[in-house]
């Protein structure tokens, strides 16, 4: 018969499906019978109930399930009736499999066979009469998946099938080896490959699932524990879990059972606050200049790699899962992980901890893509009170430290602002515009009008210091003379006029070309500025149109917006008895399995071991688990569907998490003091004071090069932020937030610090008076001593600048480049500052000889570094350092200037960054004012 | 609309072509020029003969202290960039029947045609160019040149240059704009003034108007006609943007007219395609962040 010809693409089955060719069916049916004869004879020789029925079934299999131990009735067998009977099923199930479905979907012959005889069931019971080892529950399951992958009609839908099925795979959870792991996860990922197929079989998956009493859609729950899980069946497992989320957006029964029986969501989410637990608490820092974690830096950090796996899966269930489900893993994530985990750890006593967690805060924020679960890490960014402060506040306040710590929040914030998020944006600056009380009232109108002219463009190039201006630098650096410009309707037809071309902007493509006339110098670098700003400006103007407001200084109305209380976060109830931590802990490391949840001792402990697997319990365990657990918390059982008390447990981790870093860190608080020369370190546990008299000789040795520069004083600014460390949380934050406003005016400088307090004390600060925010703030500080900090920290800084002066929505715009506008006498503008560090550097360019010699070599070492960026694949380098491309002909010349001359580099930098600004505010006075059709 | 932030110019070609020693190289620019982009460099191209010579031609000194920054070598891109914007301005104004076109060669000139839709110059369709000065906008006020000297009174009937001065006697930056110029040249042909003409002969007749109404309507039609005559001819001056006029061809202008009526300016249609990359949980009259109702609850 043609349908019995085998296909011969099966792998591994091609000779025999040869052998099998142009049998026909009776024949394959003879076969059968004979051989389950055979097997059947064996079986029932060491049957002790001598019962063909399944009647005892069950009473067999939950012993079979519970124990992995030896089950022998009626004496060991021997082995050449086990390979017997192996040999024997190896040939039913190839003629099973084998064989097709009969007339109209009916059963063929032989499936009909094993349904009647419950050939399946039999053949597990055996199994378990012999030893159950991992080597024959391999066996088992390599049966399985070899049957449902390749079976030409369906099996699943026959009870007799699945039941056996189903209880191996509960036989198997938990328990064995790798190999057995493996190959379960393996014919998990397959089962569930043939339910995204086929959904009626979901309908008996559940109700076989039924008769095993608690564990209701049996696979999902055996998937459950290796989300977390590092390598292919980690990988496997996660994929498989994806299948149920897609079917799970279909089908409601689906989505309410997960959501409402299984703890995926709690285990995902504790699971990442696992995985983040044994993340290093203090990187190894590769160099000063580093300030975020690049793919190259985790890629070398395997717990960090696995964490971002299971984020990464996070992100792909809240993509494809039923919004119950995505509500509340993200709700779960929220409370379970950010608000338990990261809040602490972003508390750290220590510089250095607190720098890593910013980092991987960081990074997790740019690994993030949905928007439901960016949603999460920004709303735990902006709205999310720790110890009565502001996450948001307290990372804009680091800003301000002059470490690491510093350019890492840098860092952070350069991903947020590159987010266009408008709630970031509102949150950071945009509030403290919208009243617009910064600017005289006159300037309302101003806001939204338009600079024809390039006036403010010229204003911000019109500060380019003496000393570098372009018409003093010498080729290469100089690119003036590869354009001139000629004048089209001058009347003097003799002056010179030698035409050339010069192809540009290779980047770009099109083959831009101008003409070489003759009189005036045109700096091409600047073009490069204006292509930068053009395509910046663009695509921030398109994302902004998702925007719920246009931020002209009409829309939202000045006066509406008075102050307003900040929305609170969502709290997680509280817990009334913390008392029984200690217990719950272990209880809740040990069974809690899908991570390794482990207190950071143990993690120091065994961190070279590989995370525990999960324990060896039935099925049930993560119930038993979860009840003990429950039970500790309150003191005495709770029913398990009050399953909102997973939240107490949260809390009880983040109890263990705090104190554990309590004691760790008053073992070894230290401060990391990075200066030109030297790294100090010093234990201030108990010797704050100490370190504090030593902290500030220090400062005192570096500041004295700096002069008066309108009453900015460094020595003060990183007494006070430096403190933070030792304080107790509360007063830390009242330092955080007086220090970035240490050296701005006065006025402004009693409110931020009111600011303070009245952020401590719970409300919110009036904005009758004018303030721009603390982010403005503190960047426009550090801005202000660019020539004291080094090239990368100004790197960041005039990108993030740049980043922000990009945004299209006028209050913004109007603030930081508009040179026109008339601010209130104690608003610091963009402008003022850059004009202060103009003077700072004709100051000391007046003063020291050789300043223009060290200008050029920094010049040139700067080229030399633009062209090794472009060398290595640059993705990732800051669009700023793209911005600042300057175009580099020849090698520069070997004459090297240390990084340690800030000021000589900050001059460079300050340079092209003013281009940068005039680019963009020349381009903004077109871009935004054409019509969107375009 | 491609605003391509570069632009350079070159001196008169004309004069330079006869310059023997510099020709080789304004050669191959000129022959490099049709091969650009359509939206590369534009270049002041040389006077076209009927346009009256420029009078005060800014010296460089000039331009580069308009410049209002330390460095000339700024000085054109803020020219370059105000011109940019004064023509997205003229864009959003959408004015009625007036077209106009910045040059291939250079954002000092404008390529322009005006429709007229009634009154006594209905049916007249004018091509004129904008000419710019290189000091803008502490300049004079640009000039418009017809291509064809339309019988008017305000128009030159040699030059064919309307008289723009007299509505913007000082051209003040901030205040005055292109756009302006385009609307007033247009409204010369609906509202027709008389004083001090520079053309007194049209002027005249119109001011007889009752007595001489024939002959000056007479004079209007056939200056429409010969201009609408003259409207097919290649354009006056050599430029890839110069605008040209050309018969009705079924097998091109039907399908860019069907495209034309098809068209829906829908940004956000046209948006779709790409990937938002901008979020926003604000709710619309809000100030706060996560105000949307559909936010997920987070406990």
């Amino acid at each position: 018969m043609a349908s019995m010809v085998a296909n011969g693409n099966r792998d591994g089955r091609q000779g025999e499906a040869l052998v099998l060719k142009g049998v026909d069916p009776e024949t394959c049916m003879i076969v059968f019978k004979n051989h389950w004869a055979q097997v059947v004879k064996i079986l029932e020789k060491h049957d002790p109930l001598r019962s063909n029925t399944s009647s005892n079934m069950a009473a067999l299999g939950v012993i079979g399930l519970s124990s992995g131990g030896p089950m022998r009735f009626g004496g060991p067998i021997p082995g050449d009736e086990a390979s017997a009977v192996q040999n024997y099923v190896e040939h039913i199930l190839f003629l099973l499999m084998e064989e097709d479905a009969g007339q109209a979907g009916a059963m063929g012959p032989i499936l009909e066979f094993v349904v009647m005889e419950n050939v399946m069931e039999r053949l597990f019971l055996w199994s378990l009469r012999r030893q159950f080892t991992d080597d024959m529950k391999l066996e088992q399951l390599k049966m399985y998946e070899m049957i449902v992958g390749q079976a030409r009609q369906p099996l699943l839908h026959h009870k007799p099938v699945l039941r056996p099925l189903m209880m191996l795979l509960s036989s198997c959870s938990g328990t064995a080896g790798p190999e057995v792991e493996a190959e379960l996860v393996s014919l998990l990922n397959q089962l569930c490959c043939v339910l995204a197929k086929d959904q009626s079989v979901l309908e008996l998956f559940f109700h076989t699932s039924e008769d095993q009493g608690a564990a209701n859609f049996l696979i999902f729950s055996l998937l459950i524990p290796f989300i977390h899980r590092e390598g292919l069946v980690g990988q496997q497992a996660r994929d498989a879990l994806l299948l149920i989320m897609s079917l799970s957006a279909e089908n409601q029964r689906v989505a309410q059972h997960i959501a409402e029986n299984t703890y995926f969501c709690p285990v995902l989410a504790t699971g990442l606050s696992g995985l983040y637990s044994s993340l290093p608490t203090k990187l190894e820092v590769p160099g000063e200049e580093w300030h975020c974690l690049h793919r190259e830096d985790w890629l070398q950090m395997p717990t960090l790699v696995q964490f971002l796996n299971s984020l990464e899966f996070c992100n792909a269930v809240i993509q494809v899962a039923h919004p119950n489900i995505r509500d509340q893993l993200v709700s779960y994530i929220y409370n379970g992980f950010l608000v338990p985990v990261l809040a602490p750890a972003l508390h750290k006593p220590t510089l250095e901890e607190v720098m890593t967690t910013t980092a991987y805060l960081d990074l997790f924020v740019r690994s993030v893509s949905e928007p439901v679960l960016l949603q999460t890490f920004l709303s735990f960014i902006l709205l999310h009170r720790h110890e009565n402060v502001h996450i948001l506040d307290t990372l804009v306040s680091r800003i301000n430290t002059p470490f690491q710590l510093g350019t890492v929040s840098l860092a952070l914030f350069q991903t947020l602002i590159g987010l266009y998020c408008e709630d970031v944006m509102l949150q950071l600056i945009l509030r403290y515009l919208i009243p617009c009380n910064h600017m005289m009232l006159s300037q309302r109108r101003v806001v939204k009008e338009r600079d024809f002219y390039s006036v403010s463009a010229a204003k911000i190039l019109a500060l380019t210091p003496s000393c570098c201006s372009p018409e003093h630098s010498p080729p290469p650096l100089r690119q003036l003379d590869s354009i001139l410009w000629s004048k089209g309707t001058d009347n003097s037809p003799n002056t010179g006029t030698m035409e050339t071309e010069e192809t540009f902007l290779e980047e770009d493509g099109s083959g831009y070309s101008c003409v070489i006339g003759s009189e005036i110098y045109l700096d091409v670098n600047y073009l490069h500025y204006l292509y930068n700003a053009r395509l910046g400006i663009s695509s921030c103007t398109r994302a902004c149109q998702v925007w719920s407001a246009p931020y002209d200084g009409e829309d939202p109305p000045p006066e509406e917006s008075h102050p307003h209380p900040r929305p609170r976060p969502p709290c997680p109830p509280q817990t009334t008895d913390p008392a029984p931590t200690n217990q719950l802990e272990l209880e809740w490391d040990d069974s809690y399995d899908a991570g390794p949840v482990v207190s950071p001792e143990a993690a120091t402990a065994e961190s070279s071991k590989p995370p525990q697997l999960p324990a060896a319990e039935p099925p049930k365990h993560i119930q038993e688990m979860r009840r003990t657990a429950i039970m500790l918390v309150k003191g005495s059982y709770i029913e398990e569907s009050d399953f909102q008390d997973d939240v107490m447990v949260y809390d009880l981790v983040a109890k263990k998490d705090a104190r554990d870093t309590v004691t760790k860190g008053s073992k070894e608080v230290k401060a990391h003091v990075a200066d030109h020369n030297s790294n100090l370190q010093s234990p201030l546990a108990e010797v704050g004071d100490d370190l504090m008299g030593q902290y500030e000789e220090l400062i005192r040795t570096l500041g004295s090069d700096e002069a008066g520069t309108g009453g900015s004083s460094p020595v003060k600014t990183v007494d006070k932020e430096f403190r933070n460390p030792v304080v107790t949380p509360m007063e830390e934050d009242e330092v955080d937030f007086s220090s970035f406003s240490m050296d701005t005016p006065e006025l402004e400088k009693q409110h931020s610090s009111l600011f303070g307090t009245k952020l401590c004390s719970g409300s919110t600060r009036s904005h009758s008076v004018p303030f721009t925010g603390p982010f403005v703030s503190v960047l426009l500080s550090r801005l202000e001593n660019m020539l004291d900090n080094s090239l990368h920290v100004n790197l960041l800084l005039t990108g993030i600048l740049a980043q922000l002066a990009a945004y299209p929505q006028p209050l913004l715009q109007s603030f930081l480049l508009n040179t026109n506008m008339v601010f209130q006498p104690s608003v610091r503008s963009l402008y003022q500052v850059l004009a202060s560090l103009k003077n700072q550097i004709e100051q000391q360019a007046s003063t020291k000889k050789d300043f223009p010699k060290l200008i050029t070599s920094a010049q040139h070492c700067l080229l030399a570094r633009e062209s090794s960026l472009k060398g290595q694949d640059s993705r990732e380098c800051s669009p700023l350092e793209a911005g600042r491309m300057m175009k580099s002909s020849p090698p520069p010349q070997p004459k090297t200037i240390s990084l340690a001359r800030t000021e000589v580099f900050a001059t460079v930098l300050f340079t092209e960054f003013l281009k940068e600004l005039a680019a963009i505010a020349q381009e903004h006075s077109i871009l935004s004012h054409v019509p969107m059709e375009e | 609309m491609n605003l391509n932030p570069f632009w350079s110019m070159s001196t008169n070609t004309g004069r330079k072509r006869s310059d023997g020693e510099e020709q080789s190289g304004e050669q191959q620019q000129q022959r490099a020029s049709p091969a650009r982009p359509s939206f590369g460099k534009k270049q002041l191209p040389s006077i076209p003969k009927n346009a009256v010579p420029i009078t005060k031609p800014a010296s460089p000194a000039a331009t580069a202290q308009l410049a209002n920054g330390t460095h000339a070598s700024y000085g054109p891109f803020y020219l370059e960039y105000s011109l940019l914007a004064e023509f997205t301005l003229v864009i959003k104004q959408k004015l009625p029947g007036i077209y106009v076109q910045p040059s291939y060669k250079s954002a000092l000139m404008w390529f322009g045609v005006i429709f007229i839709r009634h009154g006594l110059y209905q049916d007249g369709v004018f091509k004129f160019t904008v000419y710019i000065p290189d000091n803008y906008p502490d300049g004079e006020c640009p000039r418009v040149v017809f291509d064809i000297p339309v019988f008017h009174p305000l128009v030159d009937p040699v030059s064919g240059e309307l008289d723009v001065r007299r509505a913007f006697t000082k051209w003040r930056r901030n205040h005055n704009h292109i756009w302006q110029v385009l609307m007033y040249a247009r409204t010369v042909f609906y509202k027709i003034n008389t004083m001090e003409p520079l053309n007194p002969e049209a002027a005249v007749l119109f001011f007889r108007y009752d007595k001489d109404v024939q002959l000056f309507k007479s004079k209007v039609v056939d200056s429409v006609k010969l201009c609408n005559s003259h409207l097919f001819d290649q354009p006056k001056m050599d430029d890839p943007y110069a605008i040209s006029f050309s018969s009705w061809n079924p097998a091109i202008h039907d399908e860019a007219k069907e495209r034309m009526f098809s068209h829906k300016r829908r940004p956000e249609d046209h948006q779709k395609g790409l990937p938002v990359s901008g979020l926003s949980w604000v709710k619309p009259g809000s100030t706060q962040p996560f105000s949307k109702d559909d936010n997920p609850p987070l406990s």
